[in-house]
């Protein structure tokens, strides 16, 4: 009672943070003072750290001060004192000058000083010592490392790995004291635990040693070994064999090397493999679930029935008490799903019962889990039963569990009716029941946003329908005005295409009577879409209706009803329904170029340089980003965690629309560099670059030769782009051409440049022009084969100069082919209806090849969608790894504006990938283009 | 993903009164480029997206800014340990869970806001002592709280005699009597 209150008067004691000038005021005062006071230079210690751990930053000069006082206390013998002081050193030592002065101090503590500070005092050297003195200390570190107190020995281990950037010549020699550590067994001295009372004289259950210098020792190792795979190798193994690690943090560090080794080496890993098995079954959760971390991301060596192992454990840990090894479990057989849902179904029961889980982290990962695996049901009936389980299971789960994480629940539900559109209707049926609970317009705007993408982008006419119709229901008693005007504005874009547009109008015009004005503009905007688009009688109605919106209170309403009234008498629906939209990226791209420029401002800004996207292309574009946007949120797991959904994912859209931006800007890029070569100027507008650079030489070459292809389809020229990089360090290279030889004789080179000088590290590039034969004249695939030619001179002086009188080698240097192939003719597109469309293209061919370089159907099915450049539909880039026959149906669009559409039967024959390709196109000639440049 | 390979593997250490206050944060390795809470600010930003997210939901992991945060909450405290995205997670929470216990051990079993103040010189020592520069020093509970000094007891101040005569004075002075007595007893025997 009475140190209570003692204690609530005492102003050092508790409450706000403490003054910082007082503190440094008190602190140089009592530091010098003599003689030294231990309990208060403590305390004030204590208050000095509070300061520093709170954020607040001493300027270097007060800094130095403080530092330099501190070091007045090394004559007080008191332990207690010197262990605090060497963590203020440690502190100070960062923003001090002047560090090195206490060096000597430190050094004298280590040799001679009390074992309760001396662990202190050898991590604190590490602080002050810098790469010249580091040499200084090397005696001292080195036996402090093979010290027989284990707590000495790590603090000189991570000194010695904290000074690695700064002095790794004098670290490299303790390679053998840190091998003997890692092999050694040490003990706590007898009165470890004497020091604090909890303890009492009792030590039965104290642990006589923790091995954490193992651990310690072990990273030392590595970082000092790394570079060299044998001696890694041996240090595995043998670290393995005698089972010496006791220690978990030093087992997960082996695992991680381990990981390490097989990154650069696969072939290892039937060595390896049986290592890694060895620490799933641990007595340390943490070890387990870092060997199945690890066989995770070497999935891909390990092989089908050894992975199985992985997801026993895995499926071990899901029932653990942890939540924290729950939730990594759970997090890492939802990463195993992505891409190999149908792994993880054996775990189904376990993530199911997880469902109901305390942490919602870990439910929403197993409901995201399980909505994965469905779309792999190997049996469709059971896989349909088990979805209706699972949404009962949902719709009880989401009155408990809070918004953020309904909304990674709606996502994942997207994604999935995305991916296996003939499971949409249940899905949808679960979104619209959710829609019409109550939310905040965050919720609503997910499941909006959601149902939105479905009617995009589901093939069933079915579905978009019955969508469309939930949407007319829900606008009835939508409160968000925001929401409801982007509703209004769908059904204005779909309602008239589809087979009764007069329930989309009935519902419309209720708003228009109803609600406010914005939300009656945007109903008279959609209204004047069925006016335009539907035959009559109905045309007339809208007329009628909108008619008698012109005396509507508001102005913008009879703005807009009068203005869409005179489109829709004019007959020009285009004015109001508009099927094609601007490039955005490209819009913005010349706008700030014209703008940049006062002398631009004398002609006026040409809006029709600006490409026009229409719908298709737009769909394509979007569709492809929705699933490596989902796919990502699903990946990223930063985004499992829903309550910071708003931010990373409002980062991702940015993101991704960068990534079209940035292949948009890419072409305008080369576009303005070829513009730059006067020859090209006569050949028109560029059609297509390849966007990534393809090597023609390794990496490492002497010479590494990358290529660009540009073809312009008006003109039907190909302008091939080297970039040549000199990485020889003593080598002028002179008159470099490229000499391209076609095996088409309908090639007709035309034109190439030459580099005139390369010094060394620089690049620069050799342009060389073709002309290619029309679609409809000949085979325009071809293969180039290609030459460097250049003239060496050799490096005389450290300038780079060479000698003029040197008049150099001539030489050739091969560098690989470069094939012309059916994708350089083509864009992907989507479309929602592949089957259809495949119908009704004219042109047929096909073809059958083996897939070359491949072993899997997975493999294969991404190569091809790759090399022809075309976007999966129907979902059917996914394939099922352990599946022996697939059928991807690809489409794209050609650079003459047909569509191509692809279907290819893969099957599996031993170790090779057979495909039967069936092409189908528009324009003439490009079916056969592409069952010859497949392969 | 990259793998870590390193000794580097947490973050940061914290601890959060019950408002939200920082009452200790030590980001570590600062230079380091991996390390994205570098200003005072977005630490703090970054303090307070945590703070929200453990109150809301009671777990003991999440994900939070592209890191993994595994938490324990005593009476009005929260100690947190920040690592990488990809850092085992079983590993994390028991370094939390250990110095957690640490803690209230070194605290007399009353860990709470007011204890950390006072004794604040020796939760300083017990962090700094469970990890160092971001490389996890020591794990075990026991000899975590073995490692950290107590204060002194007394302001000596050679020359003069000192005598405390308060409560837990009195009590040490009969526990130290005790204890040698019973020392010399056993001796005698």
């Amino acid at each position: 009672m009475s140190t209570q209150s003692y204690k609530a008067q005492d102003p050092y004691s508790l409450g706000s943070l403490p003054d910082k000038m007082a503190v440094y005021q008190e602190c140089v005062q009592q530091f010098n003072a003599l003689p030294v006071d231990a309990k208060k230079c403590r305390q004030l210690l204590a208050k000095m750290l509070r300061l520093i751990y709170h954020g607040v930053t001493f300027p270097a000069e007060e800094s130095t001060m403080l530092f330099f006082s501190i070091s007045k206390l090394f004559q007080h013998k008191d332990s207690s004192l010197r262990q605090l002081v060497y963590l203020a050193i440690k502190e100070l030592s960062a923003t001090s000058q002047d560090v090195l002065m206490v060096t000597s101090s430190i050094m004298k503590d280590i040799q001679l000083g009390d074992l309760i500070y001396k662990p202190n005092a050898v991590r604190s050297l590490s602080k002050v010592l810098d790469g010249l003195t580091v040499s200084s200390a090397e005696r001292l570190f080195r036996n402090c490392m093979v010290d027989k107190n284990p707590i000495v020995s790590s603090a000189a281990l991570i000194a010695s790995y904290n000074l690695l950037p700064v002095a790794k010549d004098v670290v490299k020699r303790f390679a053998n004291e840190a091998l003997e550590t890692v092999n050694s067994y040490k003990q706590f001295p007898s009165n470890q635990f004497q020091l604090h009372e909890y303890y009492g004289t009792s030590t039965t259950n104290l642990p006589s040693n923790s091995y954490m210098y193992q651990y310690h020792a072990l990273g030392l190792l590595y970082e000092l070994k790394s570079h060299d795979k044998m001696s890694m190798m041996k240090l595995i193994t043998s670290l393995h064999e005698g089972s010496s690690l006791k220690n978990s943090l030093s087992i997960i560090q082996l695992i991680r090397y381990i990981n390490r080794v097989l990154h650069d080496d696969p072939s290892l890993i039937t060595h390896l493999y049986p290592v890694l098995h060895s620490f799933l079954k641990h007595k340390s959760d943490m070890v387990e679930l870092e060997a199945c971390k690890t066989l995770t991301t070497l999935q891909h060596l390990v092989k089908d029935d050894e992975f199985m192992n992985v997801i026993l454990t895995l499926q071990k840990l899901l029932s653990v008490p942890r939540s924290a090894t729950r939730f990594a479990a759970v997090r890492l057989i939802n990463k195993i799903s992505l891409k190999h849902p149908e792994k993880v179904l054996v775990v189904n029961l376990e993530l199911e019962n997880l469902i109901n889980d305390p942490n919602r982290s870990i439910s929403t990962l197993a409901i995201t889990t399980l909505l994965k695996t469905f779309g792999v049901g190997t049996v469709e009936s059971t896989s349909s039963e088990s979805v209706d389980r699972l949404i009962l299971k949902m719709t009880s789960l989401m009155d408990e569990i809070t918004e953020d994480f309904k909304i990674v629940i709606i996502e994942a539900i997207e994604s999935l009716a995305l991916k296996f559109p003939s499971k949409h209707k249940k899905l949808v049926e679960f979104l619209d029941d959710l829609l019409r609970d109550d939310g905040s317009i965050k919720l609503k705007t997910a499941i909006v946003e959601a149902l939105f993408d479905l009617i995009k982008f589901l093939p069933d006419e079915n579905a978009k329908q019955l969508i469309l119709m939930n949407f007319c229901e829900y606008i009835e008693d939508c409160e968000f005005t925001l929401l409801l005007v982007r509703i209004l504005h769908l059904l204005g874009d779909e309602g008239p295409k589809t087979s009764q547009p007069s329930y989309y109008i009935r519902h419309i015009y209720n708003r228009l009577v109803l609600e406010n004005s914005i939300i009656r503009s945007s109903a008279v905007i959609a209204l004047a879409k069925f006016g335009a688009l539907c035959d009559e009688p109905l045309a007339s109605n809208v007329r009628t209706l909108l008619t008698r919106s012109l005396k509507d209170v508001d102005d913008e309403v009879r703005d807009r009803a009068s203005v869409s009234l005179r489109f829709i008498d004019s007959k020009q629906p285009s004015l109001i329904v508009n099927d094609s939209r601007f490039n955005l990226a490209a819009l913005e791209g010349k706008l700030t170029h014209y703008l940049n420029n006062e002398d631009n401002f004398s002609t006026g800004f040409q809006i029709s340089e600006v490409p026009l996207l229409t719908l298709d292309e737009l769909k394509s574009m979007e569709y492809n980003e929705k699933l490596t946007q989902l796919d990502n949120n699903a990946d990223g797991s930063g985004s499992k965690d829903k309550s910071e959904k708003g931010t990373p994912s409002g980062n991702q859209d940015a993101s991704n629309d960068d990534a079209a931006a940035n292949e948009y800007l890419k072409q305008q890029e080369y576009a303005a560099r070829l513009a730059e070569v006067e020859e090209f100027v006569e050949y028109g507008k560029l059609t297509k670059s390849t966007m990534t650079p393809i090597y023609l030489t390794d990496r490492e070459n002497e010479f590494v030769v990358t290529v660009v292809k540009h073809f312009f389809a008006e003109t039907n020229k190909l302008v091939l782009e080297y970039e040549i990089t000199n990485t020889l360090s003593l080598l002028v290279l002179q008159d470099i051409t490229i000499d391209v030889v076609p095996d088409n004789e309908a090639y007709e080179a035309e034109y190439s440049t030459k580099l005139a000088e390369l010094k060394p590290q620089q690049s620069g590039s050799v342009y060389n022009s073709f002309g290619v034969p029309g679609i409809l004249e000949d085979d325009v695939l071809a293969a180039l084969g290609n030459t460097l030619k250049y003239i060496s001179k050799d490096i005389i002086d450290d300038e780079g100069g060479i000698d003029p009188a040197d008049e150099g080698i001539q030489d050739d240097y091969e560098i690989e082919d470069l094939e012309v192939s059916a994708g350089d003719f083509m864009f992907p597109l989507y479309k929602p209806n592949f089957t259809a469309i495949y119908d009704l293209l004219p042109e047929e061919d096909s073809t059958v090849v083996t897939v070359s370089g491949v072993s899997t159907i997975e493999n294969a099915a991404t190569k091809l969608t790759k090399t022809l450049s075309c976007m999966a539909l129907d979902g059917t880039d996914y394939v099922p790894s352990d599946s022996t026959s697939h059928i991807l149906k690809l489409l794209a669009k050609d650079l003459w504006g047909g569509i191509v559409a692809v279907q290819v039967r893969l099957a599996l024959r031993g170790a090779q990938v057979v495909a039967k390709i069936e092409v189908k196109a528009e324009t003439e000639g490009m079916a056969g283009v592409v069952a010859s440049g497949a392969y | 993903m990259s793998l870590n390979i390193s000794l580097h593997t947490v973050t940061a250490a914290l601890i959060l009164s019950n408002n939200g206050e920082r009452l200790y944060a030590k980001y570590y390795r600062p230079e380091d480029p991996l390390q994205q809470f570098k200003t005072l600010q977005q630490q703090q930003k970054f303090e307070k997206t945590i703070y929200d997210k453990v109150n809301k939901l009671h777990q003991d992991v999440l994900l939070c800014d592209n890191h993994l945060v595994t938490y324990k909450q005593t009476n009005d405290l929260i100690l947190v340990f920040v690592g990488a995205l990809q850092e085992n997670e079983s590993m994390l929470f028991s370094l939390t869970a250990n110095v957690n216990e640490a803690l209230t051990i070194l605290l007399n079993n009353l860990l709470d806001k007011q204890s950390v103040l006072e004794k604040y010189d020796m939760v300083c020592l017990c962090l700094d002592e469970a990890v160092d520069d971001g490389i996890i020093l020591e794990i075990d509970p026991a000899v975590l709280v073995s490692r950290v000094t107590k204060p002194p007891v007394t302001s000596v101040v050679p020359g003069e005699m000192h005598i405390d005569i308060s409560e837990k004075g009195l009590f040490s002075a009969f526990n130290y009597a005790t204890k040698r007595i019973s020392e010399k007893l056993q001796q005698g025997l």
